[in-house]
């Protein structure tokens, strides 16, 4: 550090002191340390910013990481959980580094809106995770107690909606959404472990790495017991099926299959989806013994409904305005996991504080993103151990990924006026699930793409190349010609979704770096960011 | 002269002490867990310690091989 000289230096010290020094100044890449992406020392981002998140991130997610834990179950059962399962003891320590990655570089009213959105994904992570743990007859010597009882277990991509007519006497707890969705964000080192360990039993290594990881937590004896029976789903795609057969293999429980159709625009196949949610209504009445309520039903999709209004305001002040509070990787995270989760208390107290804050930005025209040089939409499925990839490409190149195909997904609220449009209407949002609707979804989904990009005023797009999914399937050359004859800068960007050793985070940012150089002529804004180690890091 | 047995007499006052030595500790407190923070010290004794600990217990952790088991499929 040079010290000060003349009478301007002091007071332009004194300015970065008081207000953080401004986006090009920063050079955020000197905080990292070689290989662990460990900061030397965090983000110094004004006094104001930099106790805020002291104060309302730090230590507020700390002492909320045990409140919860106290309120949700107890330390007794949290530690036996920690003790006993990988995915627990890697994922629930680092969590604030999952902030600290994710929110790099926020100031003002950006910083608090995105960080309401973590706190909300960890509250609900917590909840799942000690809903496993109070019933797991792993931590409690066989016994099924009374929590076992009221558990439901269900695939990640099973929309927990379905279980709303049993919410008030059942909880439905996904399998995977904690041991491998969050942990595969939060903590990379992880589902590469599941992965080497479904692979050690001879599947061969090119199918989806989800579905992978997602049976190598049973092939590893990973997952809790923790519910009499099991709802299984075909999504995203057949890979799915796989993984569930393994799962049915290991878990020995009573299961309920509930496969979607992938082309779902034919209105007999609506019907069949429809009849398929009846079946497994019936299916959770004959094991529960408990009759189906359609009252509760209807209040909480109507609740749902809600959340969903909340989002097209979102979406209003995202496309027609500067004035958005919410980077991208907390509106993406977010969004999926509240959409795939289903109601819950947080995402409404979250969307208030959202709601009062974006009205506050727009009212006195807050700009939070002011370098912004390029609005983007990300398209397909986003590197799960690289979700955070956006705050970088903000930070370095201006490339704001303003909204992403997970985010868009369920364009959709539920009529509840009677129970047969009702069901017509989950068996369309349970059809639009994560990486189904808009990558395996037939053509006229997938290029819903342009009309997304017109509406949100995008300029450039981010398209994932999923490599086990084969890039959509393989329709990577309808995309290039299209980009072609609509004068579209797109930029390419391959990734194993959960598995960092096939493309790593650095190649990513290669990928980008050379794209913005060579084909774009730009200059970073952060120099610092454009190569650096953390190949090691969580 | 007032002021000075005024002063006295706080100084001997327990409350005030008490509430003097808490105010220290919280302020000390306040100021480590400031340090801790900044210098990201949690992530790097998560990083360096906790997460090799606990990835040596799992490990070695003895786990049923679930693959001895028979295909159910009769549900």
């Amino acid at each position: 550090m040079k010290l000060p000289k003349t009478k301007a230096d002091v007071k332009k010290l004194l300015r970065d002191f008081w207000h953080g020094k401004p986006h090009g100044e920063r050079r955020l890449g000197d905080l990292y340390a070689d290989k662990t992406g460990l900061y030397k020392h965090r983000e110094w981002r004004g006094v104001r910013d930099t106790f805020y998140y002291f104060h309302m991130v730090w230590l507020y997610n700390y002492a909320h990481m045990v409140t919860d834990i106290m309120q949700d179950g107890g330390m007794v059962n949290f530690a036996k959980g920690l003790w006993r399962y990988r995915w627990m003891g890697q994922t629930y320590l680092p969590v604030l580094h999952w902030f600290d990655r994710g929110l790099e570089g926020l100031r003002g009213e950006a910083l608090r809106a995105s960080a309401w959105h973590y706190r909300a994904m960890v509250c609900v992570s917590i909840k799942q995770l000690m809903d496993m743990f109070n019933a797991d007859a792993k931590l409690h010597g066989g016994a099924h107690n009374d929590a076992w009882q009221h558990n439901i277990a269900h695939k990640e991509t099973v929309w927990g909606g379905v279980f709303y007519p049993w919410s008030d006497q059942y909880t439905n707890v996904p399998m995977e959404m904690v041991p491998f969705f969050i942990t595969c964000h939060v903590n990379n080192h992880t589902a590469p472990h599941y992965i080497d360990a479904v692979q050690s039993i001879g599947l061969p290594g090119d199918p989806c790495t989800m579905c992978q990881a997602e049976a190598g937590l049973f092939v590893q004896d990973d997952i809790p017991d923790y519910a009499p029976f099991v709802v299984t789903s075909n999504e995203a795609c057949d890979g799915s099926v796989a993984s569930t057969a393994i799962e049915d293999w290991f878990l020995d429980l009573p299961l309920f299959a509930m496969p979607q159709p992938m082309r779902f625009d034919d209105p007999l196949v609506q019907e069949h989806c429809a009849n398929e949610i009846r079946e497994l209504w019936k299916f959770v009445e004959e094991q529960t013994g408990v009759p189906f309520n359609e009252q509760l039903l209807c209040e909480k999709l109507e609740r749902q409904n809600a959340l969903q209004r909340f989002e097209w305001e979102k979406w209003d002040v995202a496309a027609k305005t500067p004035y958005y509070p919410i980077n991208s990787v907390a509106q993406a995270l977010y969004r999926v996991y509240q959409t795939q989760y289903g109601d819950h208390d947080i995402w409404h107290r979250t969307d208030r504080k959202i709601s009062r804050i974006m009205a506050k930005c727009v009212e006195r025209k807050i700009e939070s993103f002011p370098l912004t040089r390029h609005r983007a939409i990300a398209w397909s499925c986003a590197p799960l151990y690289y979700s955070n990839w956006t705050t970088w490409a903000y930070n370095c190149w201006g490339l704001n990924v303003v909204i992403n195909m997970d985010s868009l997904m369920f364009d959709m609220t539920i009529r509840t006026d009677n129970l047969d449009d009702c069901v017509l209407d989950m068996a369309r949002y349970h059809e639009w699930a994560p990486m189904r609707r808009m990558t395996v979804g037939g053509m006229q989904h997938i290029f819903e793409l342009w009309d997304y990009m017109e509406r949100f005023r995008c300029d450039m797009v981010i398209m994932y190349d999923q490599l086990h999914c084969k890039s959509m399937q393989g329709v990577s050359g309808l995309f290039e010609d299209e980009f072609r004859k609509r004068d579209i800068h797109a930029i390419w960007i391959p990734h194993a979704l959960a598995d960092k050793r096939t493309v790593s985070r650095s190649e990513i940012r290669r990928i980008v770096n050379d794209y913005m150089t060579t084909v774009m002529k730009e200059e970073p804004l952060d120099p610092s960011l454009l190569e650096y180690d953390d190949d090691m890091g969580w | 002269m007032r002021h000075t047995s005024t002063r006295r007499a706080a100084r001997h006052c327990p409350l005030l002490r008490l509430l003097r030595v808490l105010l220290t500790v919280a302020a000390a407190l306040y100021a480590l867990l400031f340090v801790v923070f900044f210098f990201d010290l949690d992530g790097k004794l998560l990083y360096y310690v906790v997460e090799p600990l606990l990835c040596r217990h799992y490990d070695r952790m003895e786990r049923r091989n679930p693959l001895d088991m028979p295909y159910r499929t009769d549900r």
